[in-house]
This record gives C-alpha cells, sequence and structure tokens, in this order.
C-alpha cells in the first residue's frame, strides 16, 4: 500500500495517497450519478449533449490514476528494473489523447450544426402534475451538478502537490475549471428558451474547445515526461529544485571538483544520475556510497540514485544551482 | 480550461435575468403567434384508426384532436394530405406548421423535425407511442401543442 517501486512513501506521502485514492473513488461515484441525471433531461440541445459526453469522458484520468497505482506500487524486477512508476505516465497519456479526440470531435458538431442552422427543439414534461419547460429543468440539473467539481478539485489539487503526482494534478486541474461547462450549458439552454437557437451551438463550442484544450495540455505533459524531460514541479511550471538541491549538496563536499546531474521524472519518483569530477583520482568507495546516502536523504522522491565518477561532465548534464 | 472569469458570472446573471421578462419558451420563426387567430397548416397521411381521407374531409381520431387544438388558438385548420417524406420536408421548408398521421416516438424524421412527446393513451392509437411532429425548434409552439394534448388526451 505505501510503496512506490523500491520507493517506501513517508508518512505524510502515504497518507496522501490514501486520501487520493479514497477521493477518485468518490468521484468517480460522483461523476456516475451526474450522467445518470443529465442523461434523464439531455433533450435535443448540442450544449447539453457535449457537457454530458465530457461528463463521461472526464472519468478518464481517475481511472487511469486507479489503474496506474496497482502497477506503480510494484518493486522493480530484472525485466522492469525501474520499476513501473512509468504507467502513471502512460495513463496519462492515454487520458490525454481520449480528451483531445473527443474534444474535436465534439468541436466539429457544434460547427456542423451551426452551419446547418439546427435550431434545437425542447419540449414539456409533467412533473407532479404540472406542465414544465424541460429547460428548466437541465438549467436547474446543470446547476446543481455544478457545486461539487470544485471543491474536490481543490482537495486534490493539494494532494498532487504532496504526492508530486501529475495525473493527479490535471484531474484537480480539470474539475476546477468544471463549472464552465455547466455554465455554458446553461446558456446554451437559456439561449434555446429565448429563442436565440445559436447561442446552443455556440456553447457547445465553447465547451467542446475547453475539451479539447485539456487534451492538449495533457497529452503535451505526459509525453514531456515520457520523453524523460528535466524533472519539474507537479504543475511543470518550474525546473524541480531537486536539481539544485542535489548539485548544491555535491559542490560542499571536500573531495568534489565539479558536478553535475541527469534527473528525470517517473511519474512520481525521480531517477538520478550524479556526475562528479573528483579532486584526486583515487575515490574510496565509502565516500561515493556517503555520497549517494546523502542524496537519497534529501527528499523521499529520489531513492533511485546513481553517482557516477569522471574525468570530464557530460554537456548535457545539469550543473545549476537553485534560485535563491 | 479558460481561467475563471467574473463575465460569465456576469453574463450567466444577465441571462437569468433576461428569463425573468420574457416569455420562455420562445419560437425562433414565431409560429404559435401566426397560427393564433390564423391558419394552422397540418400535414396529414392516413392512418388506420387515427387519420382518415375521404376526398377533402380529413377525419378519424387525430385529426379531431388537431381540430380541437386549433380550437384553442382560435385558427382554422388547413389540411394537406401527402406521404411523410413530403409532408415532413414541407414542415422543414415552413410550409406546415404540424404533421401528424399514426407516426410513434420510433419515428426517422428526429433528424428534419420536433417531436412532441408520446401518447399512447390517444384514442385509436391501440398501444402505439403516437407522436405529432412540429418545425424543428419551436418550443413555445411545441409546449402549447403538449399542454393541450396532455388535457385532451392525458399523458
Amino acid at each position: 500500500m505505501t510503496r512506490f517501486g523500491r520507493t517506501d512513501l513517508p508518512p505524510e506521502q502515504a497518507r496522501a495517497l490514501r486520501q487520493a485514492i479514497g477521493i477518485e473513488v468518490f468521484t468517480i461515484c460522483y461523476t456516475a450519478v451526474t450522467i445518470v441525471v443529465v442523461a434523464l433531461v439531455l433533450g435535443n440541445s448540442q450544449a447539453m449533449k457535449t457537457a454530458w459526453i465530457e461528463d463521461i469522458f472526464s472519468l478518464t484520468p481517475q481511472v487511469a490514476f486507479l489503474v496506474a497505482l496497482i502497477f506503480v506500487r510494484r518493486r522493480p524486477t530484472k525485466r522492469f528494473p525501474f520499476g513501473l512508476h512509468r504507467a502513471m505516465g502512460v495513463g496519462h497519456l492515454v487520458a490525454g489523447v481520449a480528451l483531445f479526440v473527443v474534444g474535436a470531435n465534439l468541436a466539429f458538431e457544434a460547427v456542423t450544426g451551426f452551419v446547418e442552422g439546427d435550431h434545437p427543439t425542447i419540449g414539456t414534461i409533467v412533473l407532479f402534475g404540472q406542465n414544465l419547460w424541460l429547460g428548466w429543468l437541465m438549467i436547474a440539473v446543470m446547476a446543481v451538478i455544478a457545486i461539487g467539481p470544485p471543491f474536490y478539485g481543490r482537495y486534490k489539487l493539494k494532494l498532487a502537490k504532496k504526492l508530486h503526482n501529475k495525473l493527479l494534478f490535471a484531474d484537480a486541474d480539470m474539475a476546477k475549471a468544471d463549472w464552465h461547462t455547466n455554465a455554458a450549458s446553461i446558456v446554451g439552454v437559456m439561449g434555446i428558451g429565448l429563442g436565440i437557437w445559436w447561442l446552443d451551438s455556440a456553447a457547445a463550442l465553447f465547451i467542446s474547445l475547453g475539451i479539447l484544450w485539456d487534451g492538449v495540455k495533457n497529452t503535451k505533459a505526459a509525453v514531456l515526461d515520457l520523453m524523460d524531460t528535466r524533472a519539474t514541479s507537479y504543475d511543470q511550471k518550474h525546473t524541480h529544485p531537486l536539481i539544485g538541491q542535489t548539485n548544491e549538496l555535491l559542490g560542499g563536499l571536500r573531495w568534489v571538483r565539479k558536478n553535475a546531474v541527469r534527473m528525470r521524472d517517473e511519474g512520481q519518483v525521480f531517477h538520478v544520475e550524479a556526475y562528479v569530477v573528483p579532486h584526486k583520482s583515487r575515490v574510496k568507495l565509502s565516500t561515493i556510497e556517503a555520497a549517494e546516502r546523502a542524496i537519497v536523504g534529501l527528499d523521499w522522491k529520489v531513492q533511485d540514485v546513481n553517482l557516477i565518477v569522471v574525468s570530464e561532465l557530460p554537456p548535457e548534464a545539469d550543473a545549476s544551482l537553485p534560485d535563491r | 480550461m479558460l481561467k475563471r472569469s467574473p463575465l460569465s458570472l456576469v453574463a450567466l446573471a444577465l441571462v437569468f435575468a433576461l428569463a425573468g421578462c420574457g416569455s420562455i419558451p420562445a419560437d425562433p420563426d414565431g409560429t404559435l403567434e401566426q397560427v393564433t387567430d390564423g391558419v394552422l397548416r397540418v400535414g396529414a397521411s392516413p392512418d388506420d384508426g387515427l387519420i382518415s381521407v375521404a376526398g377533402n374531409e380529413v377525419s378519424g381520431d387525430e385529426a379531431e384532436l388537431v381540430e380541437g387544438f386549433a380550437e384553442t388558438l382560435n385558427a382554422r385548420v388547413e389540411w394537406t394530405i401527402g406521404g411523410e417524406e413530403r409532408l415532413v420536408g414541407q414542415l422543414d421548408t415552413g410550409k406546415l406548421d404540424l404533421v401528424v398521421g399514426g407516426i410513434t416516438d420510433a419515428t426517422p424524421w428526429v433528424e428534419s423535425a420536433g417531436v412532441t412527446r408520446a401518447y399512447p393513451a390517444m384514442p385509436g392509437a391501440d398501444g402505439r407511442n403516437i407522436v405529432m411532429l412540429v418545425p424543428l425548434g419551436e418550443n413555445r409552439f411545441l409546449g402549447e401543442l403538449e399542454r393541450f394534448l396532455d388535457a385532451a388526451v392525458g399523458e
């Protein structure tokens, strides 16, 4: 439960992971309910249909996260000597591509609907003996189900930061922006109600472009990590400070003349290669191992560390120091 | 997705404000308004039990319902007899306001016409889920028709 490959999670992260599993399962249940409820009032609004399909596909990051966890927790083997951490990245990529394809498809449908001048038809229903325009019910449903995501989105964001999990971050980011979808579908249905039929297509286009954009962002983020980009923060906005910290640590050792690191993000933990040019050509094994242990001690994410003694630093390795 | 902007909230509030004063839903092409105190142009295709055609006379249980609906709008019914495809085409181009004739909720015309709720309790329906077709997106007219059928037939 509390293990990532060869990385044992510290208590804080282990707790955050349990919370993350809990909130992801909760989200799947919540979304399943909203999918059923929206399906009942779907009608002919393209905006509603788009929002509904977005709901369905918003499940992919959560499912990908939970499935990836099964693999990520396995210890490295001879066949998978680096562990199975990349499962998280693969899940992220799958979610990103799915969102992209669905978003593009829905955007196309919205534009076609507009060009063909589709006038969406929404009739009435009888509710408690009263004849009610179904549009009112759609608006009510969309307004009510918009309440959940911003709350659990914020909660997931905190967990994503603690766990350094980019899939969870993407999921949180999408949940936080989910109310845009609901607002847009309400505008679309109101448009139909007011006789402004094209507002429905416009709202559908707005929602589908949001999905498309989520797809682009997630695909890009997943591909960057799978291509072994230099380790970054969980939101991919900055170079990860551990690169600088590792260099600072090595630079502070008396036997080290020059140093640089190659650090890649395997999904939740890092793989670190530290290159060191020593002052003397003879270095004791125990000295090297002590430095390795010191790097491992920097952070829970760095457990897989190789310290390599060289005569010259490889130019690609990063010799930067943390920003002060 | 896009950044949270107060603008979209304002837009939403505006829409709700509009909702308060306007009559919702509206007909983009004003069908209900045109029909009221005027002519209800109805396309009918014959159906055993619901629509019978004899010369220029249209009768049957569904025809009676249409006449009743027209009465509530103070409108006169102008019948056009034809096959469903031709009638739906005329509905789509705005030459008809309503198409009837034993059409059920399994109708393939959903892309070209607005469809009412099903009324299996319609006399002569014989258990079929009978619907009527209206022009796409004429939601006020559709609501008015459904309200009438709810009262006349029962859901």
